[in-house]
């Protein structure tokens, strides 16, 4: 048999014994452990969290609809050094929309949209909701689709007819979570036919429920109900989200080339850019999960210290062990290798319980709690790496101080 | 087997320096049982911890097996400890959380030959000292003689050239520590050299010479007949 084949052998056989008296010094063991195991379930329960997090406003900012432009009419004033919006300008138009859709090379579709916040009644119950107009291209360009019945179309809006398509929580507070197809709701004492329900979208993390919301056809809204001659928003889709800015500029030019000679102001309109917003809102959660991955790899770095604090002390409990070996034909290296080795088996158990844990933990938060959790294997295979590299490196110190020690000291030591 | 010459030893504690050694020379025969005898201080332990290389000689000349160890370093000195070498310590030192064979196939974690079968070695080693049935044990659930036939066993596995004993029986009752000087002898009978120190008589004179240490030097020696009754007679004068 091969030197090698040997040493391998007396390695594993090594690697036996120290596992063997680990296991069997339980308390020493599992303190030493419990650090690590805390600071990688941390790691990983913590990414968990950031990551659902950027997901949900990945989700949140694409719910909007995809590769949108905003337009808002009103102005950005500032007030007190902070941007504000003053609520009703009156200075967009439903044509300013078919001028984008025409003029700009970049834009696939656009869409005006009207609303308010407005008493919805049925039958003796009141609620108050948004109520919003839009066209059958805002209806998808927004991602807004019937989940039961169905959505107006274009012949509902010229014929302005009085058709709702209602929101899931609306569904609830005026409905009590009966089917409302078919049935008829009144806004401002103007009935409305219930001709289908919007798709959930849920709860933005501002606390917006976005499904609270009546939506009716562009023309009905704003000639039956609101008598405006005017539009609120408008929706600008573009291609990709990488033509989202140059969109932006295009859109800029045009609405100040219809509104400029009027209001003789040149920004009286605010445009949110869905690219910009996603980029922000992500920056803001990258940020945050950043500062808490920092945090939870402080905690993994205080596991590692715990380990090297038992490793020492255990350097100076097992002192006449180590003599033992050294009289019995260990050389230094054989002891300093015992010694990382055991430090690195300890600080890899650490990590793969906490690993189980911190999975565990995740899994059970997403299930049960009002959290949205995204497991990162990434960050288990992270906590498990980063735990073991540090009982190598945590462990080459007390494996020093044990491989220093004179034979014959050691084995006297009480 | 043995050749110490003028072996001495100093400890330094602070600027107190104390000549533990001075000047000790004698030689073992292979086959032979060698006890060293003395009161404490005399400087025995560390004559024996400097044959068992645990320790290193600051003057004098210490050849093992036809090697000479006075200027060896760390590396050398261990993988000697580990082939040529076995120990008996007055306090056992097992390992309390391993069983008796884990404790015997230890030496073999450091062996620099290929030990084959471990266990089976172990167990062999277990059987000559009558305690293969235990084998499974841990040295908490062993009487005191039987540990010290534990620790012997993991002295004799990797087949020493030379055994060397630290007052063995001194943590015994007298039965067992009978028992184990039985032992003793019996792996002298099957040609092992064998070192004992000791400051007891009864159990100096099981062995087949007696080195007498006072001070740090060799105040004498004897030649013992009969060793297995334990009688024996005074050889003339210093070495």
């Amino acid at each position: 048999m091969s030197a090698r084949r040997r040493r391998y052998r007396q390695l594993t056989r090594g690697l036996l014994l120290s596992l063997h008296l680990l296991a069997a010094h339980r308390l020493r063991t599992s303190l030493s452990v419990s650090g690590l195991l805390a600071g990688v379930a941390a790691v990983i329960v913590m990414v968990a969290i950031g990551e659902g997090a950027e997901r949900r406003v990945l989700e949140r900012v694409q719910g909007m609809g995809a590769n949108l432009l905003v337009v808002s009419a009103a102005p950005a004033q500032r007030v007190a050094g902070r941007p504000r919006q003053v609520p009703v300008y009156t200075m967009l138009r439903a044509a300013d929309a078919a001028a984008i859709e025409q003029e700009s090379a970049l834009a696939v579709a656009a869409a005006p949209a009207v609303n308010g916040s407005m008493v919805v009644r049925w039958e003796g119950v009141n609620t108050t909701t948004i109520v919003t107009g839009m066209t059958s291209v805002g209806l998808r360009i927004r991602n807004i689709a019937p989940a039961s019945g169905r959505a107006f179309d274009d012949e509902d809006d010229r014929e302005r007819r009085r058709v709702a398509l209602i929101g899931p929580t609306v569904v609830r507070t005026l409905f009590g979570g009966a089917d409302p197809v078919g049935r008829v709701l009144r806004i401002r004492n103007v009935p409305f036919e219930v001709i289908g329900v919007a798709r959930a979208r849920g709860v933005d993390p501002v606390g917006v429920d976005l499904d609270d919301l009546v939506v009716l056809p562009f023309e009905t809204a704003t000639r039956r109900l609101l008598n405006i001659p005017y539009v609120h928003t408008l929706f600008v889709q573009a291609r990709s989200t990488s033509e989202l800015i140059g969109l932006e500029r295009e859109v800029r030019e045009i609405l100040h080339g219809r509104h400029a000679g009027r209001s003789g102001l040149l920004d009286v309109f605010v445009i949110q850019n869905q690219a910009t917003l996603l980029r922000t809102e992500r920056g803001a959660a990258r940020a945050m999960n950043q500062l808490v991955v920092s945090v939870a790899l402080l905690a993994l770095l205080a596991g590692g210290i715990g380990i090297l604090a038992v490793m020492l002390i255990s350097v100076r409990e097992r002192t006449r062990e180590i003599g033992l070996r050294r009289a019995l034909g260990a050389k230094r290296r054989d002891i300093q290798i015992q010694f990382v080795l055991e430090s690195a088996m300890l600080a890899a158990g650490g990590g793969l319980a906490g690993v189980v844990v911190g999975l565990a933990v995740a899994a059970g938060a997403a299930m049960f709690g009002p959290w949205d959790l995204v497991i990162s294997w990434h960050a288990a295979g992270l906590g498990l790496a980063c735990s073991t590299i540090l009982g190598l490196v945590v462990g080459a110190i007390p494996a020093a101080r044990a491989a220093r020690l004179e034979p014959i000291a050691a084995l006297r030591a009480e | 087997m043995i050749e110490a010459e003028a072996l001495t030893r100093v400890y330094v504690r602070g600027t107190l320096e104390t000549q533990v050694l001075k000047g000790v020379t004698f030689r073992v025969r292979q086959g032979e049982f060698v006890a060293i005898m003395g009161r404490s201080g005399s400087g025995k332990s560390t004559l024996l911890n400097i044959l068992g290389l645990l320790d290193r000689p600051d003057g004098g000349r210490y050849v093992l097996d036809g090697v000479d160890f006075s200027g060896a370093d760390d590396d050398a000195r261990s993988a000697a400890r580990n082939r040529k070498l076995g120990f008996v310590f007055q306090q056992f030192h097992l390992l309390e959380r391993a069983s008796a064979l884990r404790n015997v196939t230890l030496p073999l974690l450091y062996a620099e030959e290929d030990s084959g079968d471990a266990t089976r070695r172990a167990e062999r080693a277990l059987e000559a000292v009558g305690l293969a049935h235990r084998a499974r044990h841990l040295p908490s659930e062993l009487s005191g003689g039987e540990q010290q036939r534990v620790a012997i066993a993991r002295a004799l596995i990797n087949d020493p050239a030379v055994i060397l004993a630290d007052e063995p029986t001194g943590n015994l009752d007298a039965q067992s520590g009978g028992e184990i000087l039985e032992i003793f002898r019996r792996l002298v009978g099957a040609g092992r050299t064998l070192v004992l120190v000791t400051h007891d008589r009864a159990v100096a004179e099981r062995a087949d010479r007696i080195l007498l240490l006072d001070d740090g030097r060799v105040a004498g020696e004897e030649a013992v007949l009969s060793p297995a009754a334990g009688a024996h007679s005074r050889a003339a004068g210093p070495v």
